[in-house]
């Protein structure tokens, strides 16, 4: 069986390497899972079909759109830890250059409203345009990307079968990058078929334990089955002095928004440490033991953190443990190793 | 069918022979050009780069060394009320001050006609953005290469005005930068409509010149004054790229174009 599958796919990229470089508007029908909440990205601005997908995930690979040729997208963002940078408390661009974020995963994009830890951009298609841009992360320039990819035999016939007019641009290399990213969705792990009672979904006591703890102490924040209510919020991390980020007051400047930074998700939590927006914590022990007993009272708080002076969330070492087992069923093996989304 | 041709055909001789009958001596058809000219001044001067010092009504001395903005979304509204919008994707322009040729905007393929003013945006509206990367062509490369995408926020500088100042309590020559853009709490796109001082008569041989002045000095002393000086962060410069003050800049720009005048030939 295995073996049939394979020679289709061997044999597959031989006949439409046959037909020709002209537009191939193959859609790619976008499912939304059962139980996720709605899709914030508009497709109908930008369908995906099979090509733009796969010129998304060869810009996304391609290390040459960076000024030192080497750091790409998928650099930082590794597709077995569900596109973050397993490892890195912060992630290095290039030169060697060091940031002060942790890079967050890239998953169920389509169904967020806002990128970045402090929310810096509203819209998946130009989000690139920050790491691509930025000097401590790709340093790249759109006019030496497009000079590169309109001499790359490739990329040409590419953006051909890609876009109506094929033309090498910054409008269709960010549709492509957008359309590889919206499809990126984490939704078969033993919590979703949980959740819509497939098979492969059965709970242990101790993970349905610690997801009964969860929806009782941390679904208000992580909320829905992507665990995010899109919000930004301060939840009490020590201010690291040589750093001193102040979250989302960057992007409104106002004071109200001090320390403030997004509600991750905790799909594939598991497979995403360091944790936090400085990856200062390295397990989910680490975490819990913050909200726990690390939390400090520092400028906006969140409320529900501060209960009366008594900061942070009580939480007993089996309670903490039942919510780790649980957080370990949102790992999705499927999306972890999904070939289509792989480098190679 | 050789009959409803036929009808057809009559029925269009007569509209046209009406048409004819009902309008003005000049019968005016056919397509032209038409140049929008931003020309940058600071107060009742021309704007000089550098070397000149230019008092703002706050008392503030500027040396200016870059002026840069985004033009959009250019509609034109005939005398009879009705309006012709430019594509919006050809609509996207950046004046800069070293460049001339960026500062005459030339219009193309655009009915004949009299027209009576002009309105367009200061900066990318929202409803591109939220469109993402559909329709923006080449204008984010073009964007990036004058140095007006705002990188940090995936979006666009809509205003640039850069130099350096003093005032009676900075007094060693100090370093501005003023940029608005979109941020967390405010779009900052701003919609201009000039009422031309005569009719731009756009024909198929004339290709009328709407002359802009833009003051610059508006920018930051308008309607709402923003001191530099209230801006001078530990004296590391006045950066002005956020929070309250933008809204209140982008409100500075309704008054800082006027038309000088229209030439027709």
């Amino acid at each position: 069986m295995k073996t049939k599958y394979y020679l289709l796919f061997l044999i597959f990229p031989l006949l439409i390497s046959c037909s020709n470089d002209d537009y191939q508007n193959v859609p790619i029908d976008f499912k939304v899972p059962s139980n996720f909440p709605d899709l914030a990205y508009d497709f109908t601005n930008n369908p995906p079909t099979e090509k733009g997908f796969e010129l998304g995930k060869k810009l996304f690979y391609d290390g040459r759109l960076a000024s030192d040729g080497i750091v790409s997208c998928g650099f930082c963002h590794i597709q077995e830890n569900a596109f973050t940078h397993h490892g890195h408390t912060v992630s290095h661009g290039v030169n060697n250059a060091a940031g002060t974020r942790n890079s967050p995963p890239i998953q169920n994009m389509a169904f967020q409203t806002a990128y970045m830890w402090d929310g810096a951009t509203t819209h998946l298609d130009l989000q690139p345009i920050i790491p691509f841009t930025s000097p401590i992360e790709m340093n790249g320039n759109f006019s030496n990307a497009i000079a590169m990819m309109k001499n790359d035999a490739q990329y040409k016939k590419l953006f051909k079968q890609a876009f109506d007019g094929g033309e090498i641009n910054s409008e269709n290399m960010l549709k492509a990058l957008g359309q590889f990213m919206a499809l990126l969705v984490s939704s078969n792990s033993k919590f979703d078929k949980y959740r819509r009672n497939e098979s492969g979904g059965t709970m242990t006591a101790d993970e349905l334990d610690g997801y009964a703890i969860f929806n009782q102490k941390c679904a208000s924040c992580h909320a829905t089955d992507l665990f995010t209510d899109n919000s930004f919020r301060n939840n009490g991390l020590a201010i690291n002095p040589q750093v001193n980020d102040i979250g989302r007051f960057r992007v409104t400047q106002l004071e109200s928004d001090k320390y403030k930074f997004k509600v991750p998700s905790l799909r594939n939590i598991e497979k995403t440490a360091p944790y936090m927006h400085d990856g200062r914590f390295y397990t989910l022990e680490a975490v819990l033991d913050h909200y726990s007993s690390g939390d400090v009272n520092t400028q906006n708080l969140d409320e529900s953190l501060n209960n009366n002076g008594t900061l942070g969330i009580p939480l007993t070492q089996t309670e903490k443990a039942k919510i780790i087992a649980f957080l370990k069923t949102l790992t999705d093996n499927e999306f972890l190793t999904n070939p289509k989304f792989a480098e190679y | 069918m050789k009959f409803k041709l036929k009808n057809i055909a009559i029925a269009m001789v007569a509209t046209l022979a009406l048409n004819s009958c009902s309008s003005d001596d000049e019968k005016i058809t056919g397509e032209g050009d038409i140049t929008l000219e931003f020309d940058n001044v600071f107060g009742s001067s021309n704007l000089i780069l550098d070397t000149q010092t230019n008092t703002t009504s706050q008392g503030e001395n500027l040396k200016i060394s870059e002026v840069k903005y985004i033009v959009s979304n250019i509609v034109l509204t005939k005398e009879d009320g009705t309006t012709y919008t430019y594509p919006k994707s050809q609509s996207y322009f950046i004046v800069d001050e070293t460049d001339e040729a960026s500062q005459m905007i030339d219009l193309t393929n655009i009915p004949a006609g009299n027209y009576t003013k002009v309105k367009f945006g200061i900066g990318v509206d929202q409803e591109q953005f939220n469109l993402g990367a559909a329709g923006q062509g080449d204008f984010l490369t073009t964007a990036q290469n004058e140095g007006m995408m705002w990188s940090w926020s995936a979006g666009y500088k809509f205003v640039k005005f850069e130099g350096m100042f003093t005032s009676s309590t900075v007094t060693t020559d100090t370093e501005f930068m003023v940029h608005t853009g979109q941020t967390g709490t405010d779009y900052n796109y701003a919609e201009i409509t000039l009422t031309l001082p005569e009719k731009a008569m756009i024909r198929t041989n004339i290709t009328p010149d709407v002359h802009i002045f833009a003051d610059v000095a508006k920018i930051i002393d308008g309607t709402n004054k923003v001191k530099l000086t209230d801006n001078n962060m530990g004296g590391m410069g006045a950066m002005i790229m956020g929070g309250t003050n933008l809204p209140l800049i982008t409100a500075n720009l309704q008054g800082m174009f006027t038309v000088n005048h229209v030439h027709n030939d």
